[in-house]
């Protein structure tokens, strides 16, 4: 749909009226749901970044913590070795990220289905070794102290996690739908190339796009936990909760992405009285979503009112 | 159009060739096609008309020959540079952005290849609207396709072809699935886009059913050209004729009455297919009687497989299929064949990897292990060229030969009814004598049923006591194969 | 005496991961599906070993047996609550199932993982080994453990290939790993095929997770580092080619072996990484691939 029609619909204002109640909660909310949905915020956008290569590649990139990690460490590397300005540092991030992104590109457009789940899976293990392996750069097991923050302020941290979500919300929702050729592109490339597209070119883009968030997201996000390290912005698992908020959300939506990612932190949290069992009841949800309701939140919205 | 406009060859090919590993599927093909005509390309199953297509437009890439256009050597490029350059395909298979209205799926194809146009502007739009409605869309313009019919769903790939106004248009199969009276508005469309002056290159396996629609026809078997001409000449043409229809025909058949079966041995009453919204049998019925030998004949995509497979119990349909008078509705395919329909399939399905013998001894496996013995030496009379490389990969056998292991795996299972999809297919004539006796010795020794499926009319009427017409989904003839030449044959070309 | 020690080790690690790829290997190539639950039933069958020795004070003989148990039960829940829906959804389009089940696997295994470190901590575990003591292979004093490893895992997978290849059961599971539809045409029913594989495959993951816990130990972190190991392996020989995995654990067994011994032990995965970033360049369906 045109500009125009995107801004007359139902969708942009009920996103409008979203955020808008969103940036007053840290008037009456506290200290810790806020740091909570900072945390949700940057997540989301991973989802959101990973929900867009899915529609356009066309694949399942299981190593979204490979871009992540780049991003993040690249930042935060800059930043505790040579102390620059925590500005230049998250900017570097997100380009280490795109540079790596392009390089993970090669070889995993090149092939097709599982080769490609588990190329972008290889991608994640390197890094992991990497991170361990090379530990007085990287900290190792035990993370990487970030010298400098953003900001302390609870509430500032907020906005700035939820400015950061709704801008790359709107970037790539609209890159999502906009351009109908990288529509095309995911879902049927033999036509693609017969209607004059090359699709190798709008895949890498879309890669590249996927890593510039994801990269910028994560390096964001270890400058405001002020720690880097492996088991939140690397790990495997990390990977998997990504993808589980992009299909929980419903896959090829993009915003649904997003929703998803919060009610995983959310949920998450509710269920740590349960102490150790909280990744178990998630995963067994994200499972039984799996199974029953594979279109996930907004994708079974979705659908319902593209059969009207 | 003036005259000198529709002499102009816009496309030449010479030599065009195509390989995949040892199999050559086209071979040195010639073909000219002029501004303002429309040129078809026929042949059956594997004569390699489709493969040519796509090596015209680029999606399978040529391993010789030229592709001259404009002065320029297309054969190489990729698809995506081929059309830009002026090329439009209509594929068999309609693929829409399901989450797209009709128009947005039109203005998908008007985009520049650009990483950078994220808005479609008002000209763009306008030019989309003006060829929705050039092919009969404008009503549905922003409905979505799975809200569509399948003639729609059509209309919406031809949109796409013409839609950046390509001198070259080209179209696979492009009656598949649609009812007659859609062929003839369908048929009306083609027309005019060659009034427009553009090239029209159609892929079918049928002439008939293109005869009235094309300029001029090359007629292809194994990857070659028999002839080039109008429709009419080629269709009266020997080698065409023989190739796609057989020569004289010699029958012996059986009288119906002679089966003495209360009720047929398989009965399939008025069963419909649907392959997505696609029509694949309308309300078929055939019987088969204990012992008995029909034929289906049939060109390709008139649903012989389809009506197999429905048999078989790999597709859900509607009406009834019965055995012995009891229902196979519900019966899993691997239950099917157990109780005795065993189908060997155009595919063969052969276990590639393992040896001649295995992949009988598989066939046998419900055997005891003295029965399988017996009927292994019994089939080894019957093809003894199974027995001689037995110990050989499957994979590595020629053609007769695999289909020879094919229908002996499934006579190692011992079939109260055997069906046979397309026996013949791609084989030569030497091969197909092998078959023929084969057929010939079950026939007269054994008290099998055989359900006997095929195109090549020569290789299938000997063998039948009673034969059935399938063309576009539907039973349209059924009768004595002796009167099958007088009363359906003419029409069968 | 250092060349003949990682020989020894190299052949013992080797032997091992080479019986949890195959079992691996072989649930892709007849039913298509990369089980990233892999690690978490390996682990799970050390632990109710584990469980089995120091709670229920069984002896090792049984307490393997138990171990191997609970690996077969997982691999059929596995197949039946988590892969088998996955196949049979209407509401899933076809060209996405693969995705699915690959999700469905990961996370029906971290499910796993959780379990066993709510239940039993996190802390590693040793599955006291059936054979003790300590051998002499000309001067390189050995474990009789890891000799009892190596041994167990050459035969398993020897009569695995037996049987696979001799057996009519075997063969028609080999049939189904080239062709389905051939298979169904013949009558079998294509899901008592399945039910026989992850049969076949629970066992395997089971004694390999049980040796696994025996030689190294485990805890629930190694669930992790099993399941990438199995399908590194596997990628680099080539996915569905048993033969090529029985090749890539060794050269990957080796590999980390040398490396531990002649670089460091931290450094231990490394090129075995590398030499898998190398193949997905150039040759991405593996050494032997087929598919």
């Amino acid at each position: 749909m045109s500009v125009a029609d995107f801004f007359k619909s139902r969708l942009f204002w009920i996103a409008l009226g979203i955020v808008i109640i969103a940036s007053t909660l840290p008037l009456y909310v506290s200290g810790y749901i806020l740091g909570l949905l900072t945390v949700a915020y940057y997540f989301g956008v991973f989802a959101m970044a990973w929900d867009l290569l899915f529609g356009f590649a066309g694949e399942v990139n299981f190593g979204p913590t490979f871009l992540i990690g780049v991003g993040a460490y690249t930042a935060g590397i800059l930043n505790n070795q040579y102390g620059w300005s925590v500005y230049l540092c998250i900017f570097l991030g997100a380009m280490a990220s795109v540079v790596a992104g392009f390089v993970l590109a090669l070889p995993a457009l090149r092939v097709r289905g599982p080769y490609f789940g588990l190329t972008t899976l290889v991608a994640v293990l390197m890094l992991q070794n990497f991170i361990v392996v090379f530990a007085d750069l990287t900290g190792g097991e035990i993370g990487l102290t970030i010298p400098d923050v953003i900001t302390i302020d609870a509430g500032a941290n907020y906005w700035i996690a939820l400015g950061f979500m709704t801008i790359s919300a709107a970037i790539l929702y609209g890159l999502s739908q906009s351009p109908l050729v990288l529509q095309a592109s995911g879902q049927d490339p033999v036509q693609a190339g017969a209607l004059g597209f090359n699709i190798v070119k709008h895949k890498l883009a879309a890669f590249v796009v996927s890593a510039f968030f994801s990269g910028l997201s994560g390096a964001l996000l270890v400058f405001y936990f002020g720690t880097a390290s492996v088991g939140t912005v690397v790990d495997v698992a990390v990977g998997v909760q990504v993808i589980v908020a992009a299909v929980l959300g419903g896959r090829r939506t993009v915003l649904g992405a997003a929703l998803g990612a919060i009610f995983l932190i959310v949920a998450g949290e509710f269920l740590r009285p349960t102490g150790e069992l909280a990744t178990f009841i998630v995963s067994t949800v994200a499972l039984l979503v799996i199974l029953f309701f594979p279109n996930g939140f907004l994708g079974a919205a979705l659908s319902r009112e593209a059969r009207s | 159009m003036d005259a000198t406009a529709r002499n102009t060859a816009v496309l030449e090919v010479r030599g065009l060739t195509k390989r995949f590993g040892g199999l050559t599927a086209v071979k040195s093909l010639n073909l000219d096609l002029r501004a303002g005509e429309i040129f078809g390309l026929i042949g059956p199953n594997g004569s390699g008309k489709s493969t040519a297509m796509k090596a015209i437009m680029g999606i399978e890439r040529p391993t010789a020959g030229e592709v001259m256009f404009e002065g320029e050597n297309l054969a190489g490029l990729p698809a995506h540079k081929i059309a830009r350059k002026g090329f439009g395909m209509v594929f068999q298979h309609s693929r829409p952005l399901n989450r797209q209205t009709v128009l947005e799926n039109i203005m998908v194809a008007l985009l520049p290849d650009s990483l950078f146009m994220l808005f479609a502007d008002k000209a763009l739009t306008e030019r989309a609207e003006w060829i929705a409605n050039r092919v009969g869309l404008g009503a549905v313009m922003d409905r979505r396709p799975p809200t569509l019919p399948f003639a729609d769903l059509r209309r919406l790939e031809l949109a796409k072809a013409i839609a950046r106004d390509p001198k070259v248009v080209l179209v696979d199969e492009p009656f598949a699935g649609l009812t007659l009276a859609e062929v003839g508005t369908f048929s009306e469309l083609i027309r005019s886009f060659r009034d427009e002056g553009r090239a029209v290159l159609l892929v079918d396996h049928n002439v008939k059913s293109v005869a009235a629609l094309v300029d001029r026809v090359l007629a292809m078997y194994l990857g070659e050209e028999i002839i080039t001409g109008r429709a009419e000449e080629v269709m009266r043409n020997e080698t065409v004729r023989r190739v796609y229809l057989g020569g004289a025909i010699e029958t012996s058949a059986r009288p119906e009455t002679s089966f003495k079966d209360k009720v047929p041995l398989l009965q399939v009453e008025n069963i419909s297919v649907h392959y997505g919204k696609a029509q694949a049998l309308d309300n078929v019925s055939i019987h088969v009687h204990q012992g008995e030998f029909v034929s289906v004949v049939g060109l390709n995509g008139a649903g012989k497989t389809t009506l197999f497979n429905t048999i078989s119990g790999f597709l859900p349909y509607s009406g009834e299929i019965l055995r012995d008078g009891e229902k196979l509705r519900g019966t899993s395919p691997a239950r099917i064949a157990r109780s005795g329909i065993v189908q060997c399939p155009e595919s063969r399905e052969l276990f590639g990897e393992m040896s001649v013998r295995e992949n009988l001894d598989l066939g046998g496996q419900h055997l005891s292990d003295e029965a399988r013995a017996t009927q292994l030496a019994w089939l080894f009379e019957l093809f003894p060229i199974l027995k001689e490389r037995q110990a050989q990969l499957a994979q590595t056998l020629s053609g007769g030969e695999q289909q020879m292991l094919a229908i002996g795996r499934a006579l190692m299972m011992q079939p109260k009814i055997l069906i046979l999809d397309e026996p013949t297919l791609g084989l030569a004539p030497v091969i197909l004598e092998l078959l023929s006796k084969a057929l010939e010795k079950l026939r007269q020794t054994t008290p099998i049923t055989v359900l006997l499926g095929e195109q090549n009319v020569t290789f299938a009427l000997p063998h039948a006591d009673r034969v059935y017409v399938l063309e576009h989904a539907r039973i349209v003839w059924e009768g004595d194969p002796g009167r099958f030449a007088a009363e359906a044959g003419e029409g069968y070309l | 005496m250092l060349a003949l020690q990682i020989l020894i080790d190299g052949f013992a690690i080797s032997a091992l991961y080479a019986l949890g790829a195959t079992g691996f290997t072989l649930i892709f190539g007849v039913s298509g599906v990369l089980n990233l639950s892999h690690g978490a039933i390996m682990v799970l069958a050390a632990v109710a070993a584990w469980a089995a020795a120091s709670l229920l004070h069984v002896n090792t003989y049984a307490g393997a047996l138990i171990g191997v148990a609970a690996a077969l039960v997982a691999a059929f829940a596995t197949y039946f609550a988590v892969v088998q829906p996955i196949q049979k959804s209407t509401r899933i389009p076809n060209e996405e199932k693969e995705i699915f089940v690959l999700t469905g696997t990961l996370l029906w295994g971290i499910m796993i993982q959780e379990l066993i470190a709510y239940f039993f901590t996190n802390n590693a575990k040793t599955v006291l080994p059936i054979v003790e003591g300590v051998v002499d292979i000309l001067g390189v004093r050995t474990p009789q453990n890891e000799i009892f490893t190596a041994l167990v895992c050459c035969l398993v997978i020897g009569l695995l290939w037996l049987m696979v290849n001799r057996t009519r059961t075997g063969k028609a599971v080999l049939a189904a790993s080239m062709n389905p539809r051939g298979v169904t045409l013949l009558g079998l029913e294509l899901t008592s095929i399945y039910v026989v594989v992850w049969a076949i495959y629970g066992i395997l993951a089971g004694i390999a997770g049980v040796l696994l816990g025996m030689f190294l130990g485990v805890s629930s972190y190694s669930v992790g580092p099993l399941t990438a190991s199995a399908f590194s392996i596997v990628v680099l020989g080539g996915l569905g080619s048993v033969s090529g995995s029985l090749i890539a654990a060794f050269v990957v067994g080796y590999l980390e072996t040398l490396t531990a011994y002649l670089i460091s032990p931290a450094y231990r995965t490394i090129p075995a990484l590398l030499l898998l970033v190398i193949v997905m360049y150039i040759r991405p369906q593996g050494l032997l691939g087929r598919r």
